[in-house]
Parts: structure tokens; sequence; C-alpha cells
């Protein structure tokens, strides 16, 4: 009985076009897109805040300030020169975030031991507080280092080669700093593609909310829900009918999505994905997911009268769970309490599962609780359609 | 085989069926007429378990259908009114589905396919997906899926709606070869000539009563009737009332037409005379047969309209 309702539920899938698209061609193209979009957030290599320098100055050490700030690749350079005055203002008031003002004497002043002319910065006025202090510090960084040079320069005569040996030292970040990301190994940072697949592989599994509804409101309207009731066919029984299909179908969906990650991303120029170490994990995340977007599915089909009442409703609710659950908007962009109302969707759960396996690099046991979370609200929205088809056939179906 | 005993049933205020009574032999082709929102289907649901009843006793095999419905069904068949079947599988595949999902599997399944498609004539379609077939190719897939358990009982719900009447007749035939296989057939329709050719006993079904059960023979030799319809030409319905009033057994049926429930030619005479008398003008008589249309137009409408 089950081979019989198997063969039927795939073939109805295979042969809706519609469904197929949503099913594998809509999320593995939002892969792809939100990958390339989002490519350069995660990269090292953006430049987010436009500088200008203004040397009045003229010197060896303000033209050293001009270069060290160009070689950071998180600045970038303001494309034309700017003057002080209203040239400057317009700058401010059009792209420009800031402006540094070697003025006049500042790089003696820099080499004495009392500075007293201190660098000008002009900052554009919508310039975020936390922006303006990694930009002063990044200055200080640069001044601490031209002030030490030019120190150590001083000393050279009494300590020979000083200079020398300590110069390319200065300005080497990496001998000082070594930045290791949770659950990555010591050489990967977070991409893009880490971030993204996670998040459209989860949306992509609730997309079957709409054609399991409509295949089922299909069967009730053509009345042959009724004929299987006839030939006794029980609800448990309908519904594994249902379940098994739609759970192979979300594997097909993970591993796909997974393997578009992997090979398909890095053609376009994206990061790869690295799906992290544990087979198990994904598995036990995409089968919960399976549960909950399937009880989900079933919930809609059995409470509402029309096709495109569960196509309204199913598409409706896939997209506030995304919304809610971080797949549109990252968590971590969230405000604090936003963050906790997410926690509401499961579409969060299973998220939080996927990010814990793709970018924390943790096992199958770290994601047991979302997991068995994703099956009991799946088996919740089971048992709650169970209940309302049969309150609504009046008996077993 | 099946006994229904005082069987009632309401949504909620309205009441379906009430206090129903029948008793259907095996082998026979039982009519179940009456007229759209007689109960027909209701009754059908109720007999297949798809429905609750709140009062009376059904039994079917000897068994009570309280506690045996799943044992009951799987000797049974019920075609329902609407295209039970999937569109976008083919024949065969809808065929072997509902097969499948009754459990029906290796020689016994080849068996009930040759079957399903031979009394049916599905041979050719076999291929073709459901929702390319005409009107009375998917009517004949309907009932092909319900003959695949080989059932002792077969309930068709109205099953030749919306089809031509070549496809009409052949369903026909099939149905009625099933007599010469022994099967009871429950035929529910409000078309009188289908009951008239393929049913060996009716039931007369209005507002959720039986109003008549019997051998078709004896319901059309006892209550069918031989009328005459007579058209007036503009009639005074002074003068009409006065005719009228001479003869009580006349119907009016509306301002123009009169029925006389006989065909007595004494009766017609004397109408015709009285019709003379007060030049009241005759546009057209109409001789009507002993049809179980009739009765059933006079059982459920009184009398009160002419098919």
């Amino acid at each position: 009985m089950l081979r019989a309702m198997l063969t039927k539920e795939f073939l109805l899938i295979l042969r809706d076009k519609h469904a197929l698209a949503a099913l594998f061609i809509m999320p593995s193209i939002f892969i792809l897109i939100m990958s390339m979009a989002l490519k350069d957030t995660f990269s090292s290599d953006r430049a987010f805040v436009s500088y200008a320098v203004i040397d009045q100055d003229q010197t060896t050490i303000s033209h050293e300030i001009a270069s060290l700030l160009r070689e950071n690749r998180t600045l970038k350079e303001y494309r034309q020169t700017v003057r002080p005055g209203k040239d400057l203002q317009d700058a401010l008031n059009d792209d420009l975030t800031f402006a540094v003002t070697i003025v006049p004497g500042f790089s003696a002043s820099l080499a004495s031991e009392d500075s007293t002319v201190p660098l000008k910065l002009d900052a554009a006025s919508d310039v975020q507080q936390n922006m303006l202090r990694l930009f002063k510090g990044e200055l200080t960084g640069i001044l601490m280092k031209l002030r030490i040079k030019t120190l150590l320069h001083e000393l050279d005569p009494l300590l020979p080669g000083i200079a020398a040996r300590t110069d390319a030292r200065l300005m080497d970040q990496s001998s000082l700093i070594t930045v290791q990301f949770n659950g990555l190994e010591e050489s990967l940072f977070p991409t893009s593609t880490q971030q993204s697949v996670p998040s459209w592989i989860v949306f992509g599994m609730f997309f079957i909310i709409i054609p399991m509804s409509t295949i089922f409101i299909s069967e009730h309207r053509q009345n042959t829900l009724m004929r299987m009731n006839g030939m006794n066919i029980s609800i448990p029984a309908l519904f594994t009918g249902k379940i098994v299909p739609y759970m192979v179908i979300n594997q097909i969906q993970v591993w796909l999505m997974i393997g578009v990650g992997m090979f398909m991303v890095p053609l376009l120029g994206a990061p790869a994905l690295t799906p992290g170490h544990s087979v198990t994990g994904i598995i036990m995340v995409s089968t919960g997911l399976s549960l909950a977007a399937i009880g989900t599915s079933m919930l809609i089909a059995v409470s509402v009268n029309s096709v495109e009442q569960a196509t309204t409703i199913g598409g409706i609710l896939n997209i506030l769970f995304g919304a809610i659950g971080g797949v549109m908007v990252p968590k971590f962009f969230m405000p604090e309490a936003m963050q906790t109302f997410s926690n509401l969707s499961p579409m969060s759960w299973g998220l939080e599962g996927f990010l814990d396996l793709f970018l924390r690099g943790l096992g199958a046991g770290a994601v047991l609780t979302e997991s068995l979370a994703l099956a009991g609200f799946g088996g919740l929205m089971l048992l709650l359609a169970a209940w309302i088809l049969a309150r609504r056939t009046g008996n077993g179906l | 085989m099946i006994r229904i005993h005082n069987l009632s049933k309401s949504y909620g205020e309205t009441p379906a069926l009430r206090h129903l009574n029948m008793e259907i032999g095996r082998g026979c082709i039982f009519g179940l007429l009456g007229p759209n929102g007689a109960g027909k289907t209701t009754l059908l649901s109720i007999i297949n378990g798809l429905t609750g009843f709140q009062e009376g006793e059904i039994e079917i095999f000897g068994l009570s259908l309280a506690g045996n419905i799943r044992q009951i069904r799987s000797r049974c068949a019920f075609i329902p009114q609407a295209l039970a079947f999937y569109d976008n599988l083919t024949v065969i595949e809808n065929l072997r589905f509902f097969a499948g999902i009754q459990s029906i599997r290796g020689a016994a399944l080849e068996q009930s396919l040759d079957h399903a498609i031979s009394v049916n004539r599905l041979q050719h379609l076999l291929d073709r997906k459901s929702a390319t077939l005409s009107g009375g190719e998917k009517r004949r897939l309907n009932i092909g899926i319900g003959l695949l358990n080989n059932p002792e009982i077969l309930y068709f719900d109205e099953p030749t709606i919306g089809i031509d009447p070549e496809s009409r007749n052949d369903i026909l035939t099939t149905i009625r070869s099933f007599r010469e296989e022994n099967k009871t057939v429950i035929y529910s329709s409000h078309y009188m000539e289908e009951i008239e050719k393929i049913c060996d006993e009716v039931a007369i079904i209005h507002h959720g009563r039986i109003i008549r059960q019997d051998s078709l023979q004896d319901m059309l030799q006892q209550g069918g009737r031989r009328s005459v319809i007579i058209e007036l030409y503009h009639p005074d319905p002074a003068r009409l009332s006065r005719i009228t009033g001479i003869m009580p057994e006349l119907r009016l049926l509306d301002e123009e037409r009169l029925m006389l429930p006989s065909q007595d030619s004494a009766g017609i005479a004397k109408l015709l005379t009285l019709l003379e008398e007060e030049q009241i003008g005759i546009r057209q008589i109409r001789y009507r047969a002993r049809t179980l249309e009739s009765l059933f137009i006079n059982l459920t409408s009184h009398g009160e309209a002419d098919a």
C-alpha cells in the first residue's frame, strides 16, 4: 500500500513543473544570487569608508600617512582632490566620510617630545560613532608607528641598525595579532556562502508547503481522498504516504543546495561552501526541518478549502517564518528583542542548526536540541492536522 | 444482503434522511430514484461508512455496519458521482495506484486489472493521461477503479452525469452485465429512463423519505398511469372552473392546461363536450404513456407538474 502511495506522490510531483521549480530551481538560484550579492559583505577586501587626505604639511611623514592609509583595503580614497572650505563641505555632503587634514607643522610636532599640532579630522554628519572610533583608531595606529619610527631613527646613531631591524615589523599586523574564527580552521574565515546557503536551504525546504498542500486539496476536491477512505485507507496511512516522499524530496533539496554551494557558487567568483564535518548532523537537522515543513503543509492543507487559499497562506507563512527566523536578514543584524522574537520561528531553529554545522564547525551533538524541537513541532502540527481532518470528514479520513 | 432499519440522519437542524427502511437482496440491481437533494448521496455515503448517522441500524452481509466497516468495505465498491481519480496520472497508473492501496498484488492484481480494463473497454486508453480522456472515457475509468477489488456490492452515484447518449448506453450495458456475475448494484439516479432500463427494484426517495419501494414491474403496473393533457386556447377561468366542478378528477396544471388522469374514451368524450359547450378552444391534445416518470412526478409533486 505504502509503495503505491509513494509512487503516486512522486509521479504527481515530477509532473508538476511549477512545484519542481519552486522546490529545486528557486532555492538554488537564491543561493547563487545571495552568495554573489553578499560576497563583499564578508570580504576583508571590501572598502566601506571613503576618506580624503588634505596634505598642507607636504613632508615625508605626511606623505607616509597618506601612503599607509592607502594600504588599508577597508578604506577607499576619495575619487577627487579635496580642498579645504566649501569644496570639503560639498564632498562631505556627497559620499566622503572622513577628511584628514595634515596641518602645516604636524610632522615636526609628531617628532617632537610634546606634540602641540594635532591632525584635523572632518567627518560626514551621518557617520556612525563606531565607524568614527574605528577610523580614529586606524589613524592613531599609523601615527604611533610613525612616531616610534621617528624615535628609532633618532636612536640609530646610539644603537646602530635599530631602525632598519624594526622598520618592517612595525607595520606587520600579523606579527602582533592572529584571528581565529570560532569553529573554523585557522586559515578559514566566514564567507557569504557559509551564511547564505544554510538560510536558503531552510527556506527552500519549507517551500514544500505549496505543492504538498495544493496536491492534498486537489485530492480532496477530486474526491480521491473520499475514494481512498472507501478503500479503507486510514489517516495515519494517508499521512505516511505523504510524509515519506516529501522527506526524500527535502533530502534531495538539501544535498543539491550543498552541492550548489560547493561547486557552482565558486564558478561565479564567490567562495565555496565548506559544509562542516558532520553528515549525521546535517541529516538530523534536515529531517527535523522536513517534519516541521510537512506538518505545517498538512495543517494548511486540511484547514483551507481551495488551492488558491493554500498557495496564498503557504506563501505568506513561508515568508513570515523566513523574515522572523533570520533567513532574509541575518539574526546578528537584528536588535536583541527581535533576536529573541525570532526564536519563535521553526526556520530559526533549523538555521541555527545548519550554522552550527557549516559556520561553527560543530558536530551532531550540538544540533540535537534544534533537531528534536523541529521534529516535535512537526509532530504537533501533524497531530493537529489529523484531528482537523477527522473532524471535517466525520470519521477516519 | 443489505438491510436498513429506521435510518435517520440530519445535518444540524436539517433532516437529510427520515426513518428509512430498506432491504436489498443479492444479485439485485436496485434503483434509488429521487430529485436532487432527496437524500440519495447521503444514503450511499452512510452505507459506505463515509458519513455518520444519528439513528437506525444497517446490516450488510449480515454484519452490522458499526464495528465492521473495514470488513464490509473490502467487499464493496463505491463509484462516486465525481470523477475520483488523478488527472495527472495515466489510466493504467490510476488503476495500479487504486489496486495498490487495496493491497491487491501479484496474479490477483493482473487479473483485477484485466477485468476492470476489459469490462470498461479501456485497453486503448491505458497510456493516456486521465485529464485528456473524453467525458464518457473518464466515467468508464471511474467505474473501472471500482471493480478492482472484485466487489460483491457496487454503489453507483449518478454515474452518467454529463456524458453523451452513446457513452451512457455503454455504461448502462456494463452495469446490466453485473447481474450475470450475481453482483448487487445500488444505482442512484434522477434519470428515470436509466432506472427503467436496468433496475429490478426501485425505491423513490423524496425529502429524505422512501415514498415508494417495489419491483419495477409492479410499480409501473400499479402506479404509473396513462393520462391526457389538453392545452386550451385562452380559456375563461370562470368557464373552466364550471368544467372542473362537473369533472372533479380533472387537474388544472396551469391556466391553459388540463390533465385527465386516464385515457378512458368516455371521460375524454365528456370533457370535449363540456369544452364545446363552454366555447373553449382546444390547442392540442397529448396522450401520455405509463412511465416511471409519470409515477415519479405524481408521487413527488402531487401531480402539479407536467414533465
